[in-house]
């Protein structure tokens, strides 16, 4: 008997597999489930899906076998991870924009950026430069570690708060 | 007509230009805080600009950022809605430099205006009438003591600077008065960065009345009528109404003329409103003028049936005042009712948190104005006022009945606000009878607890 790579019954049992909590969430996602409930020999878990407290939980309460659960079709697009989100195990730092103006990541057109990945940076070290109301503003760090990674693009508008590199310390 | 604005305020006024804006086929860039970043609106706007943290001095006070926030959004024209920016000539200026149209009056008109003691300077040249004080700014107990004499007890030290009820002390006798004079001068100084005062005659029992005022860039004023906003917390406004029930039409078009003489004497445009105190003799005496669009607003639109918004859009896109006095109605009876999320039972403490349970009144003759809604949480950084419920009827005592009505449907919870005491109000035979004054609230309610 062929085993469908999809049926998540197939996986190994318990909840514990992120993997698998992330199927089940694309699973209510591509079926506009709100609440489902999963009971595996030792095992269940309940998710809960939104974040109104306006209408009480809608309770599609699953109780399925598992072999009657299957996960979507088509591979599920992982829900875009908010820039800031750490990669698996690190923490990363974020440096964030303390103006509302346009990003520039070197001192003139032609010049180097000021950081790229792998650059070191302190304190003081300058990142990058916003340009707000025609005054050209250098960004110090603030933070000590090396450029993870660079969210923003040259010439980009950025708003008061918004990541601008994530840090590894 | 500006391709696109900004919006340098919050909550339900932001709401409200971006609605006019809208209608007006305008595209809007509305500022937030970061204590604002969840808020509703803001997904109205067509584009929306983190300027910095909750407090308002890191936002939206925050001038740097906001012109920012313009120049990024690529705007015509900012609109300060009220309260925040909304009467600061220098920020006015600042968007004059920057030659970004500041959606209100110009700088000069707002200093002119917004000096109480050089406001008065004008409203006695135009003949509004005044209240008999010290002549200008008071320094001494000395000259103080005099003017009362003159002007009789009680009196009340202003400070020039001041605003909103604040760095104002009553005085009935001489001692009292010469105790009050050097706290109120530090007072001012610490509050305005401005020690000056000055001395006038004490009302009591008084009403307000204020007058809504358009003006544009072609020297040409109306008047919009008058709203009576007697019904006061500490000088908080808690109910507005038009029109005001206890005067005749001939002091009514005496006391709206005046206003209009005054601000065609200081050059205005855009929107603003006179405001006067009222004795009970019904004499009216000039208090202030408020150089910006205001809360109560709608008070004005629902008589007489203009949207004071977009008017502020066509004044400040140089467009002509289309308006003739005498084609400006006033019809039936409007009354607002402020929502605050104050809990009166523990002296009106604020409340901010979450609005678990929020069901708006609906239904005819009805208007909702509010950036709120089920599941918002209420953020601790600003005034706390949440929703304004504004009814319509062809009487007063049909607003007042409907007004009833609409109080009685309102749901919120779990936090405290004013509704109850609204409900309170309108039902009270006083008020009913508008045999109120601005102290009657302090006077008058006791919380039920």
């Amino acid at each position: 008997m062929a085993k469908k790579t999809n049926d998540i019954s197939a996986r190994p049992a318990g909840f514990t597999d992120t993997k698998r909590v992330k199927e089940l969430v694309a699973l209510m996602e591509a079926n506009g489930l709100t609440e489902i409930e999963l009971m595996e020999d030792k095992s269940r878990i309940v998710l809960r899906r939104g974040t109104s407290t306006a209408a009480p939980a809608a309770g599609h309460m699953v109780h399925a076998a598992p072999t009657a659960v299957h996960a979507a079709s088509a591979a599920p697009a992982a829900p875009q991870a908010p820039a800031a989100q750490p990669a698996e195990g690190e923490k990363l730092l974020t440096i964030k924009s303390p103006m509302v103006g346009t990003y520039y990541a070197a001192p003139s057109p032609d010049a180097a950026p000021y950081v790229s990945i792998g650059s070191a940076v302190d304190d003081k070290s300058v990142v990058c430069i916003i340009e707000a109301m025609k005054v050209f503003n250098p960004i110090p760090a603030e933070l000590s570690g090396t450029i993870a990674k660079v969210l923003v693009t040259n010439g980009q508008v950025v708003e008061y708060g918004q990541p601008l590199f994530l840090v590894k310390p | 007509m500006f391709q696109r604005i900004l919006i340098a305020n919050r909550g339900e006024i932001a709401l409200r230009i971006i609605r006019a804006c809208k209608e007006l086929g305008v595209e809007t860039v509305v500022v937030y805080s970061e204590a604002d970043r969840n808020a509703a609106y803001l997904k109205l706007a067509d584009q929306a600009i983190c300027i910095g943290a909750g407090p308002a001095a890191e936002s939206y006070l925050n001038i740097p950022r906001i012109i920012s926030a313009a120049e990024v959004g690529d705007v015509q024209a900012i609109h300060p809605g009220y309260g925040f920016l909304a009467e600061n000539a220098h920020f006015a200026e600042v968007c004059r430099d920057c030659k970004i149209e500041f959606i209100g009056p110009s700088p000069e008109a707002m200093k002119t205006l917004g000096s109480k003691l050089a406001s008065k300077e004008l409203a006695k040249k135009c003949h509004v009438p005044l209240t008999p004080g010290s002549a200008g700014a008071i320094t001494t107990e000395e000259e103080a003591v005099e003017v009362a004499r003159r002007i009789g007890f009680p009196v009340i030290i202003k400070a020039s600077a001041g605003g909103g009820g604040r760095g104002m002390r009553v005085a009935h006798n001489e001692i009292t008065l010469r105790s009050s004079i050097k706290a109120a001068q530090s007072e001012a100084e610490a509050a305005f960065k401005d020690g000056t005062i000055f001395i006038e005659k004490f009302h009591e029992e008084p009403r307000h009345v204020e007058v809504q005022l358009l003006g544009d860039k072609h020297g040409h004023v109306v008047h919009l009528w008058e709203r009576d906003c007697t019904l006061q917390r500490r000088h908080q406004k808690l109910v507005e109404e038009s029109p005001c029930p206890v005067i005749d039409q001939a002091t009514r078009e005496e006391l709206c003329n005046s206003a209009v003489r005054l601000a065609k004497a200081a050059g205005y445009y855009s929107a603003c409103t006179c405001e006067f105190i009222m004795d009970k003799e019904r004499k009216f005496y000039f208090l202030e003028v408020n150089t910006r669009i205001q809360v109560e607003h709608p008070v004005t639109e629902l008589v007489t049936g203009l949207d004071l918004i977009k008017w502020q859009l066509r004044i400040a896109a140089g467009e002509k005042l289309a308006l003739q006095q005498k084609d400006i109605p006033q019809n039936g009876c409007a009354i607002e009712c402020r929502i605050n999320a104050e809990d009166p039972e523990r002296n009106f403490a604020p409340q901010p948190g979450l609005l678990e349970e929020f069901i708006p009144p609906g239904g005819p003759n009805v208007r909702m104005e509010t950036h709120v809604h089920q599941g918002y949480r209420v953020p601790p950084n600003y005034d706390s006022m949440i929703a304004k419920l504004l009814v319509h009827g062809a009487t007063r005592d049909e607003a007042i009945t409907t007004m009833r009505r609409a109080l009685d449907e309102f749901r919120v919870g779990p936090i405290k606000t004013t509704i109850g005491l609204h409900r309170q109000i309108m039902a009270n035979q006083q008020f009913r009878q508008a045999k109120v004054d601005t102290g009657w609230i302090e006077r008058t309610y006791r919380p039920k607890g």
